[in-house]
Order: C-alpha cells, then sequence, then structure tokens
C-alpha cells in the first residue's frame, strides 16, 4: 500500500500490527530542500514544544487526530450519516460543529468521504512499511546524493521508533538525516546521532526564557545537544525561523551566530528561514486558535539585514535555507 | 568503441551581440501575415504544364516558384534567404489543400490563436489561384480514395489524419551533410549519371528518367535562387561603407559558392544548410523538417579554424532568428492541436557517434548557447544521452532548462538505439539517430518516416468500449458491437471490448492513412527533397513512391493516462472492491455525472492514478498503450515500410479531449485528456520521482515512434547548484528506468497566470507545449489553461 492509499482509511488497531509501530502523519517524496540531493521526508507525529508560529500543528499531538479540509467539503452529508458516534453535526446556522470530544476514531467518515475534506491526521506504521515507501524512490537518491529525512514534530518524541527506522535506513545503506528541535534527553539523542548523518535543528531563541516562553520550554537542553552533536563530529544544519516580533531582533540574531560559529566547522550552514503564514489555516481546521494571527511577514530588508549580521560570525549564511 | 577519443575543448560562452539584440527586437515585433506569392507562382506553373509528368510538373513548379518570388537581405543578417516576402509570414500551398483557406481567409485575422494578417489583395490573389484548385488537391483525391468507414472514424475524432491529409508530410531530415561537403552539384552529377545507366528496355525507364530529371531541374533552380542572393546582396553594398559593405559582399561570394559547391568555412556552410533547409520548407508544405545533428555536421567548419568563437556564436544565433520566422498557416481546427506558429525543427546535440563513441563537440556547446542568447521558440533544441555523456554538457543543457524555455527536451539512447535496431535500422545508423519534430527517432537522409501520420483518441476507445460502439456524442453506431458497460460481468470483459474497438479503429486508421499516403506519392513527389535522401536517386524513384532507405508510417496513441486511468478505477472499484456497480457506473457517465459529485470524486481519489508509482493503476495504463501499440504494429504502408506507434500528441489532447463524453476516471465530457505518457494534470500528487517512475513502467521501446513526458518544476525546486544536480537525477533516474523522452517547463503558475491577464507585457514568454515550445501569448485560453493545469512539482 502506498502512502497515498493509506489516507483511504485509518484504523486504530493498525498500532498492534507489529511489536513496534509509530505515529507517522505525512510522507513526502522528492523533497529537496531537507538535507543532500533528492530525498524523502517522513514526518513523526508528536512534539514537546509548543512553539506559537507552529506549520504544522496538526503534528503536536503524539495522537492521531480528526481534521476537516472545508475547501475540499461537497456537503454530500456521508460523514453525518455514517458517525456511529454523532460527532457530526449542522448547526440551525448552518455551520458545520465536531464534537471531538465524542469520536472513537473508528474511521467510518473518512473512508466514506470520498471528497477528502474528512481526515484523521496520523498512521500507525511498521518500521517495514516506512522502508517499503522510502525505498521506492532508492533510485533517486543514488542518482542525487540523497535519502531519506526524519521530520515531525519532533522525530524523537518517538525514539524507539525513529531509532529503528534509522538502524533500518543504515542497514540498506541509505543515507539518514533527522529533522529535529533537539528537546530530547541528550543520552537518547546521542543514541539516534550514531546512525545520522545529517542534523538540520533549529535555534528558536537564544534567551531561555523567551524560549520558554514562545515554545514552552527553555532552551539550554536544546544548546547543550546541539554542542553535543557538533562535538561528535555530526554534520549540522542549523536554521533560525525569523518570527517578526519574536525572535527577530539583531541582538538575538548575532548571539545565534555566534553560538553557530563556536560549534566549528561541522555546521554546514545556518539559514535564516523567513516567516510565512502558509500553515495559519490548519491550526482552524483543527478548531484551534493561531497564536500569532495577523502578524506580518518582515520585510525583505530586515530578512537581508539579519543575514548580513549573522554573516558576520558564519561562513554560509543562506535565506530560506 | 574507440578507446582515446578526442580532447572534448569547451568553447567560450559569448552572450548575445547588438546584431543579434536587434535582430530579435524586430522578429518579436513583426506580426505574422499570409503571403500568396508562393500559390500565385506555382499555380502559375502547374497550368503551364498540364499533360507533363508530373514528376516534371512539380520541378518545374518550384523552379518558377525561386526564380519569381521576393527575395530580400535584412539589416544586419549574416545568413540569407526568405521563405516569403515578408519576414514570419506564411506561404500558402494550394495543391495540398486550400478549400480551408478560402473558408477562412475573413476569420484569419479575428480567430483566437495563430493570428495572421491578410491585405485584402492578397485575398484577391488567393482566391483567383484556388478556382485551378476545385478537386486536384491531394486533399480531395486522398478523400476520393479512402474507404468511407475510414473518413467517418475521422469526421468523429476516433483518430485524425488531419496532417498529412491537408498538408504536405514534412517530418524530414534531407542529407545536410551531404550539401555543405560535396555540394547540390554532386546530386546533379549522381542524377545525370543515373539517368545514362538506365535501361531503356526496363517498363520502369520512362518513370525513372523522369524522376531524375526533375532532380536536376529542382537542384539547379535552387543554385539559381541562391544567386538571386547574390545580386541582392552586391545592389545592397553598392550603397552601403564600412563593415556591412564587406560583409555584403563575402555574402555574395558566398551565395555564388554555396550550396552548389562544397562549403570551406563555417558561414559558408550556414549558408548552405540554410538554403536547403529553407527550400526544402517552400517546397514541401510540412512541418517538421528536423535540422536534427547538427553539432556533428557542423563542427568540422568550426574547427576549420577560421571563424572565431565569437563570431561562430553571432552567426549560429542569427541563423537561430531565421529559424523562428520560418512561418505555416493552418487551419482553424488543427490550430487547436498545433498552437504556437510552431514548426518543430528539432536539432540534436550530443549522443553516440556511428561508432558508439561519445558524439559531444565544441559546437554542441555554441548551439546550447545559442538557444540561451535567443529564447525563441524555434529550432527545437533537443540533447541525447547516454552513458558516456560528459557531465559539463549534461550540466550546461540543465542549466538551459532552467531557463524556463521547455527546452532542450531530453532523449535516452539507452532506449532508443535498441527501439530503431528492432526496427531494422542498421547498428550504426541506429546510433546516429536524431529526433524529427516533436519526439520522433529516425536515421536522417536515409528515411522517410511519415512520423505524425495521425492522433489516436485513446479515451474516445474507451467510451466506445463501454457503449457497444456507440458515440455517446452523435449517437451514431460506429464500432463494433462489443458490450454495453452495464452487461459486463468481469474487467477481462471490459478489456476485451477495448481490443476489440482499438483493433477495429487501428485498422481504419491505417487504411486511411495509407490512402493519403499514395496520394503523395502519385500527385505530389518532391524532387528537390527527394535528391536529399538516399536512395532516391538509386532507385529513380521519389521520396513520397518510397525512394527512401527506411519508411515507417508513424500514428499516435493520446490519452494514455486517462484511457488506463479510467480502466483501473472500473477494475477496483467496480469489480473488485464493489463500491459501485457496472450500472450506476453507467449512469453516471451518461449524466455526465450530473448531481453526482460525490461518486465522481470515488472515482477520482478512490481509484488508484497513473502517475504515482502506484503499480495497479500503471499496470493498467501499460496494458491499454500496449493493445494499441500492438495493433499499429501489424500495419505495412504503400511504400513498403511498416507501421511503428508513438505515444504524444503534440497539443492534439486539448481537442480530441473535446469530442469525449465523461470517462471513469472522474473526467469530465468534453475537456482535456493527458498529453503524451505524462500522468493526468493534478492526478500525480506524489511528486515528480513518483510521476516518472509510472510513466517509465511503461513500454517506451514498442512505441518507437516516441513517447513524451511533459514534467513541470516550480522555480524553486531547481535553485542554485544543487538544482541542477537534482534536475539531472530526476532524467538520470527516468531513462535508467526505461523512458524515452523528458522535457521541462520551469516556469511559476504565478508568471503563466500574469501572462494571461496581461499578454502584452510577456510578448516574449516561450512555453513548452508538447514536444515543441512556443509564444504562450500566442496560444488559445483552453491551452494556455491546460498548461497552467499540468501539475506543477513544487515541495
Amino acid at each position: 500500500m502506498t502512502w497515498k492509499e493509506r489516507q483511504h482509511s485509518f484504523r486504530l488497531s493498525d498500532r498492534h500490527n507489529a511489536a513496534l509501530t509509530g505515529t507517522v502523519f505525512d510522507i513526502q517524496r522528492f523533497s529537496v530542500h531537507d538535507g543532500n540531493g533528492i530525498r524523502t521526508l517522513v514526518f513523526l507525529k508528536g512534539c514537546p514544544l509548543h512553539c506559537m508560529w507552529c506549520q504544522n500543528p496538526e503534528s503536536m499531538s503524539p495522537k492521531p487526530e480528526l481534521m476537516r479540509l472545508p475547501h475540499l467539503c461537497i456537503g454530500c452529508g456521508k460523514c453525518i450519516e455514517k458517525c456511529p458516534e454523532n460527532v457530526f453535526s449542522i448547526d440551525s446556522e448552518g455551520a458545520f460543529i465536531v464534537e471531538r470530544g465524542k469520536c472513537t476514531y473508528c474511521g467510518e467518515c473518512v473512508a466514506h468521504c470520498y471528497a477528502g475534506a474528512m481526515t484523521i491526521v496520523g498512521r500507525y506504521m511498521t518500521v517495514d512499511e516506512v522502508m517499503e515507501e522510502v525505498e521506492r524512490d532508492r533510485h533517486f537518491y543514488e542518482t542525487s546524493g540523497g535519502g531519506v529525512t526524519f521530520s515531525g514534530g519532533e522525530p524523537t518524541m518517538q525514539a524507539e521508533f525513529l531509532l529503528e527506522c534509522l538502524c533500518e535506513a543504515h542497514r540498506r545503506g541509505l543515507h539518514t538525516a533527522i529533522e529535529t528541535c533537539a528537546m530530547v534527553r541528550s543520552d537518547v539523542f546521542e543514541k539516534i546521532l550514531d546512525h545520522t548523518d545529517l542534523v538540520l535543528t533549529d535555534i528558536k531563541h537564544m534567551d531561555s526564557a523567551q524560549h520558554k516562553r514562545l515554545t514552552g520550554a527553555p532552551n539550554e537542553l536544546v544548546l547543550r545537544n546541539i554542542s553535543n552533536a557538533a562535538a561528535m563530529g555530526k554534520k549540522l544544519r542549523i536554521r533560525v525561523p525569523l518570527i517578526p516580533g519574536c525572535n527577530d531582533s539583531v541582538e538575538n540574531i548575532e548571539a545565534t551566530a555566534k553560538f553557530v560559529s563556536s560549534l566549528g566547522s561541522n555546521v554546514e550552514s545556518l539559514d535564516i528561514l523567513p516567516y510565512h503564514r502558509l500553515g495559519e489555516s490548519k491550526w482552524e481546521q483543527l478548531d484551534r486558535t493561531y497564536p500569532l494571527h495577523g502578524i506580518e511577514p518582515n520585510a525583505k530588508d530586515t530578512v537581508l539585514a539579519m543575514h548580513e549580521v549573522a554573516q558576520k560570525y558564519v561562513e554560509s549564511v543562506t535565506i530560506g535555507g | 568503441m574507440t578507446t582515446n577519443p578526442p580532447k572534448l575543448v569547451i568553447p567560450k560562452l559569448c552572450e548575445p551581440t547588438e546584431r543579434v539584440s536587434q535582430a530579435l527586437e524586430r522578429f518579436v515585433n513583426t506580426a505574422p501575415a499570409i503571403c500568396a506569392e508562393r500559390a500565385v507562382l506555382l499555380t502559375e506553373s502547374y497550368k503551364a504544364t498540364e499533360g507533363q509528368p508530373i514528376a516534371i510538373r512539380r520541378a518545374k513548379a518550384l523552379e518558377n516558384v525561386l526564380a519569381n518570388m521576393s527575395v530580400f537581405i535584412q539589416e544586419g543578417e549574416l545568413i540569407v534567404g526568405n521563405q516569403c516576402s515578408m519576414p514570419r509570414s506564411a506561404p500558402i500551398f494550394p495543391e495540398f489543400s486550400c478549400k480551408w483557406v478560402e473558408e477562412e481567409l475573413d476569420r484569419l485575422e479575428k480567430r483566437t490563436a495563430d493570428v495572421f494578417l491578410i491585405s485584402e489583395e492578397t485575398k484577391e490573389k488567393l482566391r483567383s489561384a484556388f478556382t485551378y484548385w476545385d478537386g486536384r488537391t491531394t486533399n480531395e483525391i486522398a478523400a476520393a480514395l479512402m474507404p468511407p468507414e475510414s473518413l467517418e472514424a475521422h469526421n468523429d475524432v476516433v483518430y485524425t489524419v488531419g496532417n498529412y491529409f491537408y498538408n504536405g508530410v514534412g517530418h524530414i531530415s534531407p542529407d545536410y551533410s551531404k550539401v555543405l561537403n560535396e555540394g547540390l552539384s554532386s546530386v546533379i552529377e549522381s542524377a545525370e549519371s543515373a539517368i545514362k545507366e538506365l535501361d531503356f528496355a526496363d517498363a520502369d525507364a520512362q518513370n525513372k528518367r523522369r524522376f531524375l530529371e526533375s532532380v536536376v531541374i529542382a537542384n539547379n533552380a535552387v543554385i539559381a535562387f541562391a544567386e538571386r542572393f547574390a545580386k541582392v546582396a552586391e545592389e545592397q553594398a553598392a550603397s552601403c561603407e564600412g563593415t556591412r559593405k564587406d560583409e555584403l559582399l563575402e555574402i555574395a561570394r558566398i551565395c555564388r559558392k554555396v550550396p552548389a559547391q562544397p562549403a570551406d568555412t563555417l558561414q559558408e556552410a550556414l549558408q548552405a544548410f540554410w538554403f536547403v533547409h529553407l527550400v526544402v520548407q517552400i517546397e514541401s508544405n510540412g512541418h517538421s523538417i528536423s535540422p536534427m545533428r547538427f553539432d556533428q555536421y557542423m563542427n568540422p567548419f568550426l574547427q576549420e579554424g577560421s571563424t572565431s568563437v565569437e563570431r561562430a556564436q553571432e552567426m549560429l544565433d542569427m541563423l537561430w532568428v531565421k529559424f523562428a520566422e520560418l512561418n505555416k498557416v493552418r487551419d482553424e481546427a488543427s490550430t487547436m492541436a498545433f498552437a504556437g506558429y510552431p514548426m518543430f525543427m528539432n536539432l540534436i546535440v550530443g549522443g553516440q557517434q556511428r561508432d558508439g563513441s561519445d558524439a559531444t563537440n565544441a559546437m554542441s556547446f555554441l548551439v546550447l548557447q545559442a538557444s540561451a542568447n535567443t529564447k525563441l521558440y524555434a529550432p527545437s533544441l533537443s540533447i541525447r544521452i547516454h552513458e558516456g555523456t560528459p557531465d559539463v554538457l549534461y550540466k550546461r543543457a540543465a542549466e538551459v532548462s532552467r531557463l524556463g524555455l521547455g527546452y532542450p527536451a531530453y532523449y535516452n539512447d539507452r532506449v532508443i538505439i535498441p527501439a530503431l535496431l528492432a526496427r531494422g535500422l542498421s547498428r550504426e545508423d541506429a546510433r546516429d539517430y536524431g529526433i524529427i519534430g516533436c519526439v520522433e527517432p529516425q536515421v536522417g537522409g536515409k528515411t522517410e518516416g511519415w512520423h505524425d501520420a495521425a492522433f489516436f483518441n485513446m479515451s474516445k476507445v474507451v467510451e466506445l468500449c463501454l457503449n457497444d460502439g456507440v458515440d455517446r456524442r452523435t449517437g451514431k453506431q460506429i464500432g463494433p458491437k462489443s458490450g454495453k458497460l452495464e452487461d459486463f460481468t468481469s474487467f477481462d470483459e471490459v478489456m476485451q471490448s477495448y481490443e476489440a474497438q482499438t483493433s477495429y479503429f487501428v485498422k481504419l486508421m491505417a487504411a486511411a492513412d495509407n490512402a493519403v499516403d499514395m496520394t503523395h506519392g502519385k500527385h505530389c513527389p518532391l524532387p528537390f527533397l527527394s535528391g536529399l535522401v538516399e536512395d532516391c536517386i538509386g532507385r529513380g524513384m521519389s521520396l513520397q513512391e518510397g525512394g527512401a532507405i527506411y519508411n515507417f508510417t508513424g500514428p499516435q496513441g493520446v490519452g494514455v493516462a486517462n484511457a488506463g486511468d479510467s480502466l483501473a478505477a472500473i477494475k477496483k472499484l467496480v469489480f473488485e472492491e464493489k463500491l459501485i456497480t457496472v450500472k450506476e457506473l453507467q449512469d453516471a457517465l451518461h449524466s455526465n455525472f450530473e448531481g453526482q459529485e460525490d461518486l465522481r470524486l470515488m472515482l477520482v481519489n478512490r481509484a488508484p492514478k497513473y502517475g504515482n508509482d502506484n503499480d495497479f493503476a500503471d499496470a493498467v495504463a501499460k496494458d491499454a498503450a500496449d493493445i494499441y501499440c500492438n495493433e499499429v504494429n501489424r500495419y505495412t504502408n504503400p511504400r513498403g515500410g511498416k507501421f511503428q506507434p508513438g505515444l504524444y500528441p503534440a497539443s492534439a489532447n486539448v481537442p480530441l479531449g473535446s469530442v469525449v463524453t465523461a470517462t471513469p476516471d472522474g473526467r469530465m465530457a468534453w475537456s482535456p485528456l493527458a498529453d503524451g505518457v505524462s500522468p493526468i494534470s493534478g492526478y500525480d500528487s506524489c511528486g515528480p520521482t513518483a510521476s516518472v517512475l509510472s510513466v517509465a513502467k511503461l513500454d517506451h521501446e514498442i512505441a518507437s515512434n516516441g513517447t513524451l513526458l511533459n514534467q513541470k518544476f516550480h522555480p524553486s525546486a531547481l535553485a542554485g547548484d544543487n538544482g541542477l544536480e537534482n534536475l539531472k537525477a530526476v532524467t538520470e533516474t527516468y531513462f535508467q528506468n526505461g523512458g524515452f523522452h523528458v522535457q521541462y517547463n520551469v516556469i511559476s503558475r504565478e508568471t503563466l497566470e500574469l501572462a494571461q491577464e496581461k499578454p502584452e507585457d510577456y510578448k516574449g514568454l516561450v512555453v513548452r507545449v508538447a514536444g515543441y515550445s512556443a509564444f504562450f501569448t500566442a496560444l488559445d485560453k483552453s491551452l494556455q489553461d491546460d498548461i497552467i493545469a499540468r501539475t506543477e512539482q513544487t515541495f
């Protein structure tokens, strides 16, 4: 079954298909911005941080989640008709109501929504099932020097599953990368790094208090893990999501760049990722409120200025990664 | 294999000069128009030669046109020779068909795509010339010859043989190399000595003699035509000073030498090339007259050494503008299938030499640069890829692809050479292949490939196979009674019905093609072109009668993805998962999904789709394509050659879709079909890697007349050095897995939408249509929309 076909149904019982299963919320082929060459990106669900600007809010919870894409809905009413728990209804004003608390994740609505508007985010998969999808583009990895990247959410939240996937990928001779916030126990992180060829990580704020305010957690562990990775000789790409009014001060960018320069030559680049609002609609689809609603992306000049600041300390700085 | 290939020296890449920029500016601001000269001069000659053998009449008609048409040299030109009385104008070829021209004369300026200006005076001249042609055109003669069922199926657009039914054949690559190295005088000598050797006791000798005489007349006419340009150059030089005076005197000297005599310098070679290329256009009324392996036959003249790289680049750039100036007017319906003034003049670099070694040379790089410098839609630039292709050429090609012009198109030696061997080419000839028109491989100077013989509407056949052979659009019974969807009890029965309809209509199509083919042989031989294709002189027979070494007829299947996805949906949802019944599906199709969007979306989203690396869908698409290809393989043509299938559409996927009712792939009635072997727009949602892996699962070797994959990328996916590597990796993986051809459209959706809104700001925007590029703003709105809709692969 391809990843695409997996979207046609959802079964809670898939969780017990093997001794070890993971919760995957997306698999994207031909990813060219997250590591070398052409890569397949495997997104694992669940994140210890809750960044205000999160572009994948459906990835925060480690559990599968009901998500409705209203722009795809054709109003056929099948979801209302098929749901045994009466999760869905239409109120007197014609608004579509989802009572999430009632949902037992039986998957009936997903199976009957041919428009693809009603989805459950997250699929339980075995390591072999993930690798089967990853293997489909092996030929491209070999011609382009690419491989597989595990992202999230935060992939280390499913440490055991991630580790098994990375080992299996290495056994199969594939280049591995992880995209991590580095908010994970250091001993666990170290084991994961043993099977990781490239680490893509990000620094949201150099000030721990600010970091806590923006993401829900302080940054000491994050910075320590990143330093350790560099000390272990791992190749690193460090990103800074540039969020207007949150972390885009010259002081913070300067501090970040200084920290990065202290890590030595294993850092391939420092990538400044300008803020965009493409994830906002997903918050609505999950019936949640986007904390940064209404803020404007940085002007191009501001981004360029930050680039200049960072370049004083780090040789390779990119915009947009 | 040679063990020590000569060292490859990569030339300096030069930017366009002021002269080139001016020529480009002039070109973009010249509106295409209609020119009556050829039609008038040809008709005048035909009237004067009534009763003479057709070969002689054709040669004399060409002679009269070349001797009396307007000739001019434009400011700054280095290579000279014009097709019509004005640049970018199109001549008329009344001997092939002219009823449509007469009917559409008043609409040419007003139609939605490929507009041509036309004066009242021109209209009058044409109307008067056309009176002679009533009942005498190849179109009318072929129509009379065709079995009535064949003509009816053509009219119902189950297939269309329109290309050669209304036009000349074109789709040829004359032996340019012979002209450069031996001159037309050698062609004349061969024809004359063949006449001397004729055994007049042979019953065929009279025909052979007339043909050989026609070759002599035509070649002498071309030499005289070149001399007319020498005179114009001298006249202009007389009123000119300085460098331009010297240039014009040099042009005059060259036009007296070539194409009669062998060329020595690069400018002589380019000029000789151009005269041949130009006159073949004037004589034959075909498109896809293809220079093919230009870098191979031109490089020796670059290496000769008297021309600097800068000057060589400038001459090539100026020649590229000349290519774009050639034009052709088509009827309004054909304009839908060949939109954007295309001439499909395919010019290819790289690949292997006849001995199997790598063919890349300095000229290969200058050619790529000329296309990058001029950014025009002509010539159609292609590159051959084999194991030994130097990385530097591959990367340079990827850089040109990234410019967003849609070329070069990439061709896979690893599939095409074996495919040609299987069609009977010698090993050396197969290695020496080039590309004609969109994607059709053949060896130049030896082949009459008839590559664009027809477009076969595979989706219409799906409709017919589900409706007992009844055309749902017209209500007529046009195919065999092979069963109705509601009566089928297994998927095998559906496939049997599909096979029965395909078999029936391919046979009718072959009959239609052969009727047209015989008509060209009997009524429209082309003496000048024939003299430049081996072995017409040896056999004493025109190209149109079978004089070439290799003869083929290549009709194309269109809508592979729609046929495959339709059949896959029936297999999966009706017979395997039983989500819907045959009756429910049939009713939904008949009502064009009226009120059944839910069911339509089930077909779209729940059935596996070709283009997503889904083995189920890909296998059905392959079966659908194979059934078509195997049927085509059964037929032979009147020139002693075989039929060979292709899977590409030009832009016929739009008009062919416009006659097909709703299909089980979820496609609404009358909407466009997928182009070439590409997946349906928007259905390939797993990215380009999945898409090319799917397409590679088809049998590209059997479809030896060519397959076409259009892949669209957002510019951001190809940025930087990594982007070039990734583009190369996608191409390389597709080819290692058995792909035939791929081309890339690297333009953002936003740019195209802006160009649609403000065409005046995007006059020069070139996009890939299918197997060729065109100015986006010259295309009809529906085709523009189709191009925008083709999945843009970003991520």
